[in-house]
């Protein structure tokens, strides 16, 4: 008796695992930094983004990661500098985690919150704009994240003792793809 | 119970209740701040920031500065509905779920399009496992969040490496200290020039090519000092070495030696002077030599301070 009542609540009880709908890859990204200083205007590109994307009921979770050390700034002893202050060697990857509903992929905007981890700290970003464009099976997105050095209690960095500007826009380009 | 018992029980909690305090009662305040930009990323001033929380519908109203940052402090912990108007440029708003005592950044992008869905749900708190590392955890509304293992990377590339960090802030704070000091030493440096003009030729007295000593050795000793942090600054392992900073260091080979050896030119030329002599011989090259230095080292401060 007490087997009969095991084995009907075992399979009467909800699964503990789930089945995703669909899932999407991050196929190729250019990921490009914004600087702003009196002398300098300087642009750091990384193309090491690896991201996810995983449907389930209608809504996709996206994780977004990029290792800070693989930003080139086309100058080495900047681009340790910039490891440096944002404590790149302590907390060396950037995350981005945002949710969309599935029907999104079609859209040509979408506006998204955006939940961005970055030199140990956590700053989220609301209905921040991107753009699609479907290309066969693929989809590139594109935008620019409003990120700035207090978000993420970053001291700016100086140079000649003048410091960089508040605003390091972070400009997004990512094709992503059905798996 | 008898009439002793019942007072020294109402005695113990009369004590409990004076002792109480009444800060402990209430959670400590939350702060919230962020940046309103336009949908260009760019920082708007002077934007209106509401705060509304959702369970009392109290609102704390803000204003961004010139930098477009807002600061909201003394919040009590809770549901919030911020917001932000700009008129002419848009609205934006999110919801954020403040802890007791937290101080959260809620940034907002203004756009003048409605927005096509409701704020999503607060995100993940991060793993405290892994740096920067958010995974889906007990608290998340889907079991379907991936993670940085689902992306493949290695666990090297995600760990933190306090060694390395400290490292590269010793290495920051040794090139700053290089950086100041190559900048002090460009004052001297061009005032060693500008007197080199009065201290040859023909001049005969000696107070102006005593002035021109002086501050040549200053230089000297300054120079000194700001080419030890740049050569005692940490090295990091497989970083090569690329754009301006490699014409900076390849300019230390030109000015390093003519630093050394534009005061022992000096000194032979200072010498064949104060004996009445013509300068001559390899003392001559002291000039020249010195300018080339003084050239080399004005490239290499260029070289990082403008983009060409």
């Amino acid at each position: 008796m007490t087997f009969k009542i095991l084995a009907l609540f075992l399979l009467l009880a909800p699964s503990h695992g789930f089945a995703a709908d669909h899932l999407w890859v991050l196929k190729q990204s250019t990921l490009t930094y914004h600087v702003s200083h009196p002398l300098h205007q300087t642009d750091g590109v990384s193309h090491a983004a690896r991201g996810k994307g995983i449907c389930h009921e209608g809504q996709c979770d996206f994780l977004i990661a990029v290792p800070v050390k693989t930003f080139d700034s086309g100058d080495s002893n900047r681009d340790l500098h910039m490891i440096q202050v944002t404590r790149g060697a302590e907390f060396p990857m950037v995350t981005v985690r945002t949710r969309l509903p599935e029907a999104a992929s079609t859209a040509t905007t979408v506006k998204t919150d955006l939940e961005v981890q970055f030199a140990g700290q956590t700053a989220h970003y609301a209905q921040v704009p991107f753009e699609l464009v479907k290309q066969g099976d693929e989809t590139r997105i594109s935008g620019t994240i409003p990120t700035t050095l207090t978000d993420f209690k970053i001291d700016p960095p100086s140079l000649l003792t003048l410091p960089v500007k508040n605003e390091i826009p972070v400009r997004v380009e990512m094709t992503w793809s059905p798996q | 119970m008898n009439l002793k018992a019942a007072q020294f029980a109402f005695g113990v909690v009369l004590i409990c209740l004076l002792n109480a305090d009444p800060l402990h009662a209430q959670d400590a305040p939350a702060t919230l701040s962020g940046t309103v930009a336009d949908s260009s990323g760019r920082a708007v001033p002077n934007a209106k920031v509401s705060v509304k929380n959702l369970s009392s519908g109290l609102t704390t109203e803000a204003q961004t500065d010139a930098a477009g940052l807002y600061t909201v402090p003394n919040l009590a912990a809770g549901d919030y509905e911020v917001s932000a108007t700009v008129e002419g440029v848009g609205t934006g708003a999110a919801k954020v779920t403040l802890a007791a005592g937290s101080q959260q950044t809620l940034s907002l992008t203004l756009t003048t399009a409605p927005a096509q869905r409701e704020p999503a749900a607060p995100p993940v708190a991060p793993s405290e496992n892994l740096p920067n590392a958010p995974s889906a955890s007990a608290s998340s509304s889907s079991k379907t969040e991936p993670s940085l293992e689902d992306l493949g990377f290695s666990k090297t590339e995600t760990q933190s490496n306090a060694a390395q960090q400290a490292l590269l802030d010793k290495r920051t704070h040794m090139l700053k200290i290089h950086q100041r000091m190559g900048l002090i030493t460009t004052i001297p440096l061009i005032a060693t020039v500008i007197t080199s003009l009065n201290a040859g030729g023909k001049s005969e007295g000696t107070a102006s090519r005593d002035l021109h000593v002086a501050l040549g050795a200053l230089t000297g000793d300054l120079y000194g000092i700001t080419a030890w942090y740049a050569i005692r600054a940490p090295r990091i392992a497989g970083t090569e070495t690329r754009g301006p900073i490699r014409f900076h260091r390849a300019m230390a080979w030109i000015h390093g030696p003519g630093m050394i050896l534009t005061p022992i030119l000096g000194a032979m030329a200072f010498s064949q002077k104060n004996n009445g002599e013509k300068v001559h011989g390899i003392a001559a090259a002291h000039g020249p030599v010195a300018i080339v230095t003084a050239a080399a080292f004005g490239a290499a401060l260029l070289s990082v301070s403008l983009k060409f």
